[in-house]
């Protein structure tokens, strides 16, 4: 629902991202806030909200993957695994420059996303997921096994990276370079949903058979959607590689491509914003179990326990509510988010039952997408 | 009646008959041959192989059977769901290995008869079958195979997982042999005989669901419920019933598979992901509706991956960790319903 008094009069105006005065001013100001959290957060959350900005890249990617084109992966961490790897892997072996590297190890996740999205030629549904799941172990296990290459069960270890004079080593800097890419992400992602490959996607999803019947070539989108969906896991898996200064297979775990896709379920399937609304949310919550509640339930349960509690409680609680938003939420928070708009927006009259719906962003309840 | 007047009867039918038959004909025998032709060429090489080296591979064979065996008791739980309520339960490894769990800690620590333990593991995974039933099944009921895939592998590989390492801890430990020890051996092959009674006790188990499902009326509505569940429903089967039996009998073969495999492995934090990770193919190369294809499946999921721990892994390191998925792929690109599945028609 738009705004009172805004009305598309032209095509440019319906497509556009931004459309009013007040949205251009809120993101100006969003991205200065955003852009400021260095000089007043510590070390500590800035390590936080790296790490969201990591996740919400390769989310954007799944988004692209599940949440436009149906092709639900739960092997996003492992090609954010294989971005990782290559740029370790052409470091420190073959010393090639990092940022030379950003634009390799992307490709790289693409290539290895679509040999193992070809058997999407031929399955659907489920059966497409466990093939996933399949290729997360694949890869995974070539991570283990290729010693060689990748260092084992060990991993390797980079060099800080440098952009020029300027070292990226602290934190702050790296944050700054995170948000960048991630504004970039969101607006690559924004734009990829309005071109004729984003509706195709949408299409596809939305009814595979029909979209053939008008003359899409459903094989080749898909495979696109998964060439895009792993490049941006590929970038993912660069930033986590210069953060972390280390890859491993154990930091590539089948737990994380669940996440990825619960943080889209419980933001809403299928929308950019329902991205941020999941990966902010799931962070902050991971954050207050690790900071107050695990503390508390060791302070309060034998002691014994200490140890399995901090393992355990975080994959209770975010499963639950996983589980909690596919039960009783299934269009998630930007939902939620945008009856809120559309109360405020006709306030005297909020109690007029209005159809929440924008026209660009489907809201997506999964199963309406996913038939 | 006399015979040609039947004739004259039936013999529209029959010509509709006889025009179908040529391509299913056509198929049975390809696939015949094939699996024919793979069998006289796996015969050929075991009898090209030196006497020890056959010994070996024979002893690899038999190993397998039995591991196959406790496979596809655990692989019958996933069946089981799915073919009432079309539900692909990615669950059931992690349900496994908390019963597992819980039954050695009745076991092992807490020291009860083997009897009465047996009792409680039964009473908990009904419980278990119908909280997971009322409280996330049946909202679900009427979505999509995806959205509930999804769902249950949300609560498989995180909420049960979690649940299991915050009430045993995930460390390794050795199941109390509820079957006698000691090896059988035949010439030159060795069985132990805790594999042996596990295999025996799987087989017997499985004929158990297959006899349900088959001949009583139980069996028959949920197959009728598989089949349609809206019309079953107004033809006065309670569906939702159904259901709960489902997985209540999904929950009771997760325990039973738990027990058995951990007469061979110890029970640990991963023995989820093992046995659904090992499900998996089994489910997907039998067909997922198909209860023998199930065992069929087992079997030669069992035998492959005995086969590639003696053959494969000493040039690949760990290359059986790996077969699964391999197997997985291949099976879904060359025959996505399985051996004995029904192939999926699709429409706008």
């Amino acid at each position: 629902m738009l705004p009172g008094g805004v009305f598309n009069t032209r095509y440019d105006s319906d497509l556009a991202i931004l459309r009013t005065r007040t949205h251009w001013v809120l993101l100006a100001v969003a991205l200065v806030v955003v852009f400021t959290v260095p000089l007043f957060a510590d070390d500590y959350w800035l390590g936080i909200l790296i790490d969201m900005g990591i996740a919400i890249v390769a989310v954007l990617g799944l988004h692209i993957l599940s949440g436009l084109c149906g092709l639900i992966s739960i092997a996003q961490a492992a090609f954010v695994g294989v971005g990782a790897y290559t740029v370790a892997i052409l470091t420190t072996q073959l010393g090639l420059n990092s940022w030379l590297c950003l634009p390799i190890s992307a490709l790289s996740a693409g290539l290895v996303g679509l040999f193992f999205g070809l058997p999407c030629f031929r399955l659907k549904g489920f059966y497409l997921v466990i093939s996933t799941l399949a290729a997360h172990f694949v890869i995974i296990w070539c991570f283990e096994h290729f010693d060689s290459f990748t260092g084992g069960f060990r991993g390797l270890h980079l060099d800080p990276l440098s952009l020029g004079p300027i070292d990226l080593r602290s934190r702050g800097a790296f944050y700054l370079l995170t948000t960048a890419v991630v504004v970039l992400a969101a607006f690559l992602v924004k734009n990829i949903q309005r071109t004729a490959p984003g509706r195709a996607f949408v299409a596809i999803r939305d009814n595979e058979l029909a979209a053939e019947v008008s003359g899409i070539p459903v094989f080749r989108y898909k495979m696109l959607a998964f060439f895009i969906g792993c490049l941006f896991a590929g970038v993912a898996g660069w930033l986590w590689a210069y953060f972390q200064r280390s890859v491993a297979p154990s930091h590539f775990q089948l737990i994380d491509s669940i996440w990825y896709i619960g943080m889209l379920i419980v933001g809403g399937w299928g929308t950019t914003t329902g991205v941020f609304f999941g990966a902010i949310s799931l962070s902050f919550l991971d954050v207050l179990l690790k900071d107050y509640i695990n503390p508390a339930l060791v302070k309060s349960l034998p002691p014994d326990w200490a140890g399995q509690i901090s393992v355990s409680t975080g994959l209770i609680l975010f499963g639950g509510i996983i589980i909690a938003f596919m039960i009783l939420e299934p269009r998630g928070l930007y939902y939620r988010w945008e009856k809120l708009k559309s109360y405020y927006r006709l306030h005297p009259y909020s109690h007029i039952p209005v159809p929440v719906k924008d026209d660009e962003e489907k809201e997506g309840e999964m199963d309406d997408s996913l038939g | 009646m006399k015979e040609s007047g039947r004739n004259r009867l039936l013999g529209d039918q029959d010509t509709v008959a006889r025009g179908l038959r040529p391509r299913g004909m056509r198929r049975t025998v390809a696939v015949v041959s094939v699996v024919a032709a793979i069998a006289v060429g796996c015969l050929a090489l075991f009898l090209r192989l030196p006497v020890d080296d056959r010994d070996q591979a024979m002893q690899a064979i038999v190993d397998g059977i039995m591991k196959g065996g406790v496979y596809a008791l655990v692989a019958l739980g996933v069946v089981v769901v799915y073919k009432s309520s079309k539900v692909f339960n990615l669950a059931h490894g992690a349900i496994l290995m908390l019963l597992a769990y819980f039954t050695w800690w009745l076991l092992a620590p807490t020291d009860l008869p083997l009897w009465t333990a047996l009792i409680i593991v039964g009473a908990t995974s009904v419980v278990i079958g119908l909280v997971i039933d009322r409280l996330m099944m049946r909202p679900m009921i009427g979505q999509s195979g995806l959205t509930t895939f999804i769902l249950t592998m949300v609560l498989g590989f995180s909420v049960v997982q979690g649940i299991a390492v915050l009430l045993f801890g995930g460390d390794p430990r050795p199941m109390p042999s509820i079957f006698p020890s000691g090896r059988l051996t035949v010439g030159s092959i060795t069985v132990q005989y805790p594999w042996l009674s596990a295999f025996i006790a799987a087989a017997a188990m499985f004929l158990v669901f297959v006899t349900y499902f088959r001949y009583t009326r139980g069996g028959l509505a949920m197959r009728a419920v598989s089949e349609d569940p809206v019309v079953s429903q107004s033809l006065g089967i309670a569906v939702k019933r159904i259901f709960a039996i489902a997985w209540v009998v999904g929950c009771l073969s997760a325990a039973a598979g738990g027990l058995l495999l951990c007469s061979m492995n110890p029970v640990h934090q991963d023995l989820g992901n093992f046995a659904i990770i090992r499900a998996l193919p089994v489910v997907l190369l039998g067909g997922i509706e198909s209860i023998p294809g199930a065992f069929i499946g087992a079997l030669i999921i069992g035998v492959a991956e005995m086969l590639a721990i003696t053959y494969i892994d000493p040039h690949v390191t760990g290359f059986s960790m790996l077969l699964p998925f391999i197997l997985i792929v291949v099976v879904l690109i060359i025959r996505p319903h399985g051996l004995f599945g029904l192939r999926e028609i699709r429409r706008i």
